[in-house]
């Protein structure tokens, strides 16, 4: 028995050691993409004497084998689906299952609340300066500031996790306040959604945007702004809106972290118009046929945030050719493209820019070549302070 | 290149024993090739530009045995030129940094520029350096006839499985088993089951805690009592863990090749005082050190003063072995005063406390000392401590150290008993049962430890994908 144990054991040993380099040298070229982790794979890295000198060869050519595995992501599932339900970790792959929401594991370390008013009067400055250049040639200027799923649930962390309550109580606060200071006309949706006893249904459990309805109240909440701003626009109530729940899986990208192994029945909701107000669009200035909500051609199919505008977009310009209305410029993050689904309707021309991809010319130059009548910025109150990208507003002439 | 790497487990490893194994037995001198030209292969994978330093300690070693040996004249000569030339590049590489860092800090930079230069530490440099010496010394003691084959001493130099981390091996162990050894499917069948249960070590266990580890370490003001605890005592286990998991893959993979290497580590955490902590740990440095350099400044045998001052200086060198900066040369100095502590001052006390009592004093002290060992600075060590002793900035406890215990639940209770030598309690307890004739125990004795190490190979290539790859605690050495 000893011996046949033996020998069955390197027989299994070296078939699985021939197996994993034989199965990559069949498969390797198949996949490009990690979906799972939104990325893509290493490419296999080129021979050169420098890199051999160096050892960066081995270093990346271990990335790459890593990455090329046959059956890694069924692997890295099963991995994963061992965590969160055998070992029952409290985080699995740097995402926290808390009660009936996932939320990111947050580190340990941060900043202390009385950094934030220096902080934020530096953030602010550059969107002080863009508002008086607005107000200047008669436009208005309006920021509406979102806050992030895991800052609106932030009580579902269990207590000996970091929440980061500081860069909510004082980050926030200062933010508003220096915005205010610099002249910006700053509009707080999470205290919208407070004061709406806030709800978790705005949230959604499995993804770090809000939902439809969480659009659709900072939509309002938007556009009532505005009304008191003296800009009285076109508003799509409640009865012009059919609020459609998609039969599609709903693939956020908390769950999608966990291989979308965390028992969820969400699903994505649109807000479809019953009258729709037709619009032409040009995505990075080409014209586009996508429609406001990109879905999955089968029901079966994963729909995820994207479906919202089709996703980010350096440039996006849907024109409704209503020259009564006010034109319009929207930027900022993702959480403007659930917005702009219903925000276009109450403009002429509405300019959507990502700053994070739009370099053709500066946010000043933009403006300055379009005149918008309103310039609205939508960002998520996590990109406050991290500066760049839709933070990038102004550069002096 | 590490153990525990893809491109190793599965791509290096399975190529070495098939190129290996396909030469015949017979040809000796071919399979020692292949080991030769794996070993350099293995070495080289971390850029060609490590390869000079390894091939100039194997020439100057290999030149200077052939003239240092007994009968030579200017043997004496010889040898000492040898073992310079042999620690020279590990001074330089090693200690610059830190000789110029402390020269500048002690204003004595005579207005000349002591920048730190920036040199790359040839992976292993410490511990090939020392098997260079130890060669050295053995052929100008006469203990072991001079190699004349090139290509044997390289092997000696720079085998694989132990260049990088060790253990320390002795010529006279090493070289007869190049010339006559014989590969069994029993020895490759127990080093391949040792190498996974290492690998399993390392990559589940060690990575795991270090990040506990690694998080108490860096936290600064948010330190508790209970975080500086955990984290001591995660790097306590990682440490073990790491380095007795990379052990365990060497002498397995010796084993496979028919090279039995020797033990490193014999459950270390069960020593009942330091003096005894150091007989189980890193066993071959230990004994290098004794045989090397305690030994020939006369060891125990002279004057008490000259005794201690022997104990000093193994001691303070022992620590810069470890690592050029003073954490580690006060740890070093740390373990002399233990060791002359128990010698001449609390040993027979220590002899007559219960068992327990005695395990614990060790435990403590190990794990005090391992704090000196991790921290990047005196200050980092200070803190930490102080925080161990009560002292820390966040107080007694904090939801960092719950959610590190929650965390890592799975790896603090297998933690505890594989540091232990339950494995060797549950085979000797099988054994018993298996010689009474119960075919069960006969059963999970063949095949037991085989699928477990079959499971663990699996279960580690899984972390390995899932994780950043992290090199070896030890290649810093």
């Amino acid at each position: 028995m000893e011996k046949f144990s033996q020998r069955a054991f390197l027989l299994c040993l070296l078939a699985a050691l021939l197996s994993v380099p034989a199965g990559t040298a069949l498969w390797s070229r198949r996949d490009t993409t990690a979906y799972y982790e939104n990325r893509s794979l290493t490419e296999f890295p080129a021979l050169t004497a420098e890199a051999l000198w160096t050892g960066t060869l081995g270093t990346d050519l271990e990335s790459w084998y890593s990455d090329h595995v046959p059956g890694r992501t069924t692997l890295l599932k099963a991995d994963t689906a061992a965590q969160l339900n055998l070992l029952r970790r409290p985080a699995v792959n740097e995402v926290v299952p808390a009660g009936d929401v996932l939320l990111p594991l947050l580190s340990y370390e941060e900043r202390a609340g009385s950094e934030y008013p220096a902080l934020a009067k530096t953030a602010a400055e550059p969107f002080g300066k863009l508002s008086a250049h607005i107000r200047a040639y008669g436009g208005t200027f309006c920021c509406a500031g979102i806050p992030e799923q895991r800052v609106y649930f932030r009580d579902r962390y269990p207590d000996y996790l970091p929440r980061h309550e500081t860069e909510v109580t004082a980050g926030d606060g200062a933010y508003a306040r220096a915005m205010a200071e610099a002249g910006v006309d700053f509009l707080d949706i999470g205290a919208v959604y407070d004061a709406q006893g806030h709800r978790p249904e705005y949230y959604s459990a499995v993804d770090h945007h809000y939902s439809c309805y969480g659009a659709y109240t900072a939509y309002r909440a938007i556009l009532d702004h505005l009304a008191e701003a003296g800009r009285d626009l076109p508003v799509l109530t409640e009865e012009d809106l059919e609020f459609r729940e998609l039969p599609n899986p709903y693939i956020a990208t908390r769950n999608r972290k966990l291989y979308n192994l965390w028992p969820n029945e969400e699903r994505a909701v649109i807000a479809v118009q019953r009258g729709p107000v037709p619009f032409t669009r040009y995505d990075n200035g080409e014209p586009s046929d996508r429609p406001l909500f990109v879905l999955p051609a089968e029901d079966c199919l994963p729909a995820t945030y994207n479906l919202y505008m089709g996703g980010d977009f350096a440039e996006t310009v849907l024109e409704t050719d209503r020259p009564n209305l006010p034109n319009a410029l929207i930027f900022g993050d993702s959480f403007t493209n659930a917005l702009e689904t219903l925000l276009y309707a109450s403009f002429n021309e509405t300019r959507i820019l990502d700053l994070r991809h739009y370099d053709k010319m500066s946010l000043r130059a933009y403006i300055d070549t379009y005149r918008p009548d309103i310039v609205l910025c939508v960002q998520n109150d996590t990109f406050y302070y991290l500066g760049g990208g839709n933070n990038d507003v102004w550069e002096d002439p | 290149m590490a153990f525990s790497s893809m491109a190793f487990l599965f791509g290096f490893l399975p190529a070495a024993v098939l190129c290996y194994f396909l030469i015949p037995a017979r040809w000796r001198a071919g399979r020692n090739g292949v080991l030769l030209l794996f070993s350099l292969a293995f070495y080289a994978w971390g850029g060609l530009r490590l390869l000079p330093v390894l091939v100039w300690s194997c020439l100057v070693s290999w030149a200077a045995g052939l003239l240092a040996a007994p009968g030579r004249r200017h043997r004496q000569a010889a040898f000492w030129a040898a073992a310079a030339l042999n620690l020279l590049p590990l001074l330089y590489f090693k200690y610059t940094g830190f000789l110029l860092d402390n020269l500048r800090a002690l204003g004595l930079g005579l207005g000349l520029e002591l920048a730190r230069p920036g040199l790359l530490l040839p992976a292993g440099i410490s511990f090939f350096t020392f098997q260079a010496v130890s060669y050295l010394a053995d052929v100008y003691r006469g203990t072991v006839p001079p190699e004349r084959n090139l290509l044997r001493l390289a092997l000696y130099m720079a085998f694989f499985p132990q260049l990088l981390q060790g253990p320390i091996v002795r010529y006279g162990d090493f070289g007869p088993l190049l010339a006559e050894r014989r590969e069994t499917v029993s020895d490759a069948s127990a080093g391949a089951v040792r190498f996974c249960f290492g690998l399993g070590k390392k990559v589940l266990l060690a990575d795991a805690l270090g990040n506990v580890a690694n998080a108490a370490f860096s936290a600064g003001d948010r330190l508790t009592v209970s975080l500086a605890w955990l984290g001591s005592i995660a790097y306590t286990l990682q440490l073990y863990f790491d380095f007795s998991g990379y052990t365990d893959m060497a002498l397995g993979l010796g084993r496979v090749f028919g090279l039995p290497l020797p033990e490193n580590f014999d459950y270390p955490y069960l020593a009942r005082s330091a003096g005894e902590f150091w007989r189980r740990w890193h066993i071959t440095l230990s004994r290098w050190f004794r045989d090397y350099v305690y030994i020939p400044l006369g060891g125990n045998r002279r004057s008490r003063r000259r005794h201690l001052w022997n104990l000093l200086t193994v001691w303070l060198l022992t620590g810069l072995w470890h690592g050029a900066a003073w954490t580690f040369v006060f740890w070093g100095l740390y373990y002399a005063a233990l060791l002359i502590g128990e010698k001449y001052l609390w040993g027979s006390a220590l002899e007559r406390m219960p068992s327990p009592l005695r395990h614990v004093y060790a435990l403590l002290l190990i794990n005090f000392g391992w704090v000196l060992f991790r921290a990047g600075s005196l200050g980092q060590a200070g803190a930490v401590i102080a925080a161990m002793l009560g002292l820390a900035p966040g107080g007694l406890w904090s939801g960092e150290a719950e959610f590190y215990l929650r965390q890592y639940a799975w790896e603090w209770v297998i933690a505890l008993p594989a540091a232990l030598p339950v494995k060797v309690w549950l085979s000797r307890a099988l054994e018993r049962r298996r010689e009474n004739g119960n075919r069960i125990a006969a059963a999970v004795l063949a095949f037991g430890p085989r699928l477990l190490a079959l499971c663990l190979l699996g279960l580690s290539t899984v972390r390995l994908l899932s994780s950043t790859f992290r090199s070896f605690l030890y290649f810093q050495f």
